[in-house]
């Protein structure tokens, strides 16, 4: 194997630590991945060299933060193939950007009108849709999987002249699977929708080409990239933004404000109301830079051969349910019948395993697979394969202990 | 009363997360399961990942307690909390520092506000039943 992830353990040095006198195993990284050095490093850099507010002030800091503030819109922008800088519209993350959007385009929606997403949708993809649709009389309709976890093999019938905005999730937080996204996208457009990508598991992991995809919208946030908490990004096709309601309104989105009237400032500003998360911003850039010095190809055959290895381990030891697929992807999620996830997962963290149990926000999905929730884990580049090894021994173990036979 | 004594110094005596956890294990062993008829959707403690059903009695004034978990771990911190309360008058039990007490016995990491479990809504419950 050429990648060796202990090559990149120093530049994350929290995890170099015990839980409970036990090794810290860090696999709940589509919750969120650990930080790099770098990106630790430019959040101080900013606060001791350049903490200024940006876009205001026409001063020696206030000049250094605007212009690294905007060139980390560019970074990003470059990150994702984005044509413009402009089309890179910051927010708290991908959650906030998907109700920017879902907001804004309120104003085109007529009852009767369709809104469609797909079975695999965290909450944030799902929630701001379903809202919109009371709000407008539109209705949400769901793409959706077979029950052996499938793509019903037509479902281009679920795109029709209603459908108004197509909205779906690159990768599954919750089982890892991946969605046919380049054909439904063109389905959706074929019918003059909206289309809009939650790239929130796939940043991480995978090169992102928006214009590839050819979507209006994409959405993702920074701590799922090793970038900052708090920090995420709404890029949008100019015409797409364009048509945007702001969501929010204030001070920095604006060019002139009367008791009269306001005239709104263009893109990007308009669409970011207030003061800027500036170190999110700065540090998002420095996990940008981080990625883009790595063989991302390797990272995620690295990534992929771990969850394939814990799959192949898992399958092979028997009684658990396994929902991810077996390739290509980077998580593994499962359950086991009659042991509750809650309690593998205290005997996983009692050895110092950090992973997710629960519904990862995927209520319906849950209900689809028939479970009221998986325990999940989910691995970043730098993860080992002592580690996945660690993670079967101690969840075998857990099994073991809990078993009532 | 000895068997509380006894609770007591099995999860004081854990000195690790691990032990706590074998502990609790064996514990929820001992928890009488409630039937179907009792597991419904009125006895259920709102607010904890796992389901959680408490069944509040009142005799001649005393407080007796039924509890079941789908989650053993779960079953096992009923049982200590239960050995807490059973058998005590509601002024007796809301004098009670419970939080307190569980932490006493290494129970303090199932304390928190956190969404995965809901102790201290099982707690509120125990504490002021009639909400």
């Amino acid at each position: 194997m050429a990648f060796d992830p202990l090559l990149l353990r120093p530049l994350f040095p929290i995890l170099a630590q015990s839980a409970y006198d036990h090794p810290l195993t860090y696999l709940d990284n589509a919750a969120t991945t650990q930080k790099p050095l770098p990106v630790l490093d430019a959040i101080q850099d900013y606060y001791r060299h350049f903490n200024a507010n940006v876009h205001r002030g026409a001063h020696f800091l206030s000049d250094r933060a605007t212009n690294r503030f905007e060139q980390a819109r560019d970074t990003v922008a470059r990150f994702i193939n984005a044509p413009e800088q402009s089309h890179v519209i910051w927010t708290k993350g991908a959650t906030e950007a998907i109700n920017v959007v879902a907001y804004g385009l309120e104003h085109i929606l007529e009852k009767g009108d369709e809104i469609l997403i797909t079975s695999l949708e965290h909450h944030a993809n799902l929630v701001p849709w379903q809202q919109l649709a009371f709000r407008t009389g539109a209705r949400l309709r769901i793409v959706p999987l077979t029950s052996n976890g499938e793509w019903e093999p037509e479902f281009s019938h679920y795109f029709t002249d209603r459908t108004r905005i197509f909205a779906a999730t690159q990768v599954s937080n919750a089982i890892g699977a991946s969605t046919p996204l380049k054909t439904m996208i063109d389905l959706a457009k074929q019918q003059g929708a909206f289309t809009l990508v939650d790239g929130a598991q796939a940043v991480a992991h995978y090169p992102v080409d928006v214009q590839a995809l050819g979507c209006d919208f994409y959405v993702f946030s920074g701590h799922k990239m090793y970038g900052p908490t708090g920090i995420g990004v709404l890029y949008g096709k100019n015409h797409a933004l364009e048509i945007l309601m702001p969501y929010q309104t204030g001070g920095e989105m604006v060019r002139h404000v009367s008791y009269q009237a306001t005239e709104f400032n263009v893109l990007p500003y308009r669409l970011e109301a207030g003061t800027p998360h500036i170190e999110g911003v700065i540090g998002l850039a420095a996990a940008c830079d981080f990625l883009n010095a790595q063989d991302r190809l390797a990272l995620l055959a690295w990534e992929q051969s771990l969850a394939n290895h814990v799959y192949t381990r898992l399958h092979k030891a028997g009684g658990i349910e396994i929902y991810s697929p077996e390739k290509n992807t980077t998580l593994v999620s499962l359950s086991v019948p009659n042991i509750h996830i809650l309690d593998i997962n205290a005997y996983l963290d009692s050895q110092g395993v950090a992973v997710r149990a629960g519904s990862h926000c995927a209520h319906p999905l849950m209900a689809q697979l028939g479970v009221a929730g998986t325990l999940r884990a989910s691995f970043a580049c730098y993860n080992t394969m002592e580690e996945a090894n660690r993670f079967c021994d101690v969840l075998l173990d857990a099994i073991d202990l809990l078993n009532d036979e | 009363m000895t068997d509380t004594i006894h609770l007591k110094a099995q999860l004081q005596a854990c000195r690790s997360k691990e032990d706590t956890f074998k502990t609790l294990v064996t514990l929820s062993k001992t928890l009488p399961r409630l039937s179907a008829e009792e597991k419904i959707e009125d006895n259920k403690v709102k607010g904890c990942e796992s389901a959680v059903w408490l069944i509040i009695e009142e005799n001649h004034g005393l407080h007796h307690f039924k509890a079941d978990s789908d989650a053993k771990l779960m079953r096992g911190v009923l049982v200590a909390i239960l050995s807490l309360v059973e058998g005590k008058t509601l002024a007796d039990i809301q004098q009670m520092d419970l939080k307190a007490e569980l932490a006493e016995l290494n129970l303090s990491s199932y304390l928190t506000s956190s969404r995965t479990n809901g102790v201290l809504a099982i707690l509120e419950k125990i504490q002021v039943p009639k909400q």
